[in-house]
């Protein structure tokens, strides 16, 4: 946390994050989404509490109420606003909000194995892949089977999503860097497995919505 | 992006696709993915349990043009060759082969996986015997 900085303006140390407590002129933004809403950095968020936190940093950092403030506070607050809704919109979804941790831990969430899937699992995407094979050579009769498979997969993500949820709190509940990251490498899996899931289902719902069309 | 001449070949005429028997302990089946671009690889092996050679390679690939080009020239670098000898083949064989571009080197290390993946499966299978199996 680097809130310990001067105010640009009066120099007042510790100024805070947002507004100097002494003079009241606007901060530069700090970058890290959690200390911009001023918010712990845990993977489980207070949902309520983030829209809250929004709305009302939206009204005050909004660049109208600075059009006649100093250059320095009107680019301030374009920063900040744009910071605000980028943080909003990654910090509310739970994935985007994991990613954006890992990312910040240095984990490289763009890097995977073969082996991040599990064997059971090929073998239900590569059947079903066959099954998406025989439909576009306009073989109907794999219809219920491809259906049978959308509906297994949709309950698989439930099942992550839950999983996703206990290890959210799992990593909030670390005390120390190492025992975190070790949760955030579980993590990083489950998300990896997801997205392959997510894939899936969207390829399926994509051929059958074309052919529905 | 253009692909080479020799992808777009294995591309337009992927050799040996199709599907051997799983259930035959002559059969190593070797099922890999990527997660990253959805890429799915199915490659099995038939070997002469006699002299330790494979007979017969077959893939399906489910993937892009150069997943499918690394699989297609896996079965054919495979077949004569024995269970050691394709242990031997590596990723980097198929990089050159195809000239595959950085971004597409880990659709060759896909092909890699899936030839140890099967190699591996049907060790295991002529490890156990046949009757033990149906036990």
């Amino acid at each position: 946390m680097d809130n310990h900085h001067n105010c640009w303006h009066c120099g007042t140390p510790d100024a805070g994050s947002i507004f100097c407590r002494y003079c009241n002129s606007l901060q530069a933004p700090v970058p890290n989404y959690f200390e911009f809403f001023g918010m712990p950095l845990k993977l489980s968020v207070d949902l309520a509490r983030l829209q809250k936190q929004f709305y009302s940093l939206s009204g005050l950092l909004h660049p109208d109420r600075y059009t006649r403030r100093s250059e320095q506070e009107k680019r301030y607050s374009l920063e900040a606003s744009s910071i605000l809704n980028d943080a909003y919109r990654v910090l509310r979804d739970p994935i985007q909000r994991a990613e954006y941790v890992l990312k910040e831990a240095g984990f490289d969430i763009g890097e995977q194995r073969s082996k991040d899937v599990p064997p059971e699992l090929l073998e239900e995407v590569f059947e079903l892949n066959m099954a998406l094979d025989e439909l576009r050579m306009g073989d109907d009769e794999v219809l219920p089977q491809l259906d049978e498979s959308r509906k297994k997969f949709l309950d698989i993500l439930v099942e992550m999503d839950a999983g996703l949820e206990q290890q959210f709190q799992k990593h909030d509940a670390q005390e120390g860097d190492e025992a975190r990251r070790a949760v955030l490498a579980e993590i990083r899996l489950t998300l990896n497995r997801r997205r392959y899931i997510k894939n899936l289902v969207n390829e399926v719902d994509k051929l059958l919505t074309a052919r529905n069309a | 992006m253009a692909y080479s001449d020799k992808v777009l070949d294995h591309y337009n005429n992927p050799r040996n696709v199709g599907n051997l028997d799983k259930k035959d302990p002559n059969v190593g089946t070797g099922l890999v993915g990527a997660p990253e671009c959805g890429d799915v690889m199915k490659l099995q092996i038939k070997v002469n349990p006699e002299t330790g050679v494979i007979e017969d390679a077959k893939f399906k690939t489910f993937g892009c043009g150069s997943a499918i080009a690394s699989s297609s020239l896996a079965t054919e670098m495979l077949k004569g060759k024995t269970v050691d000898e394709a242990l031997q083949i590596k990723n980097t064989l198929i990089v050159n082969e195809l000239s595959l571009p950085p971004v597409k080197i880990h659709c060759s290390v896909l092909a890699e996986d899936a030839i140890k993946a099967a190699i591996t499966d049907y060790k295991a299978k002529s490890a156990t015997p046949a009757t033990a199996q149906t036990a």
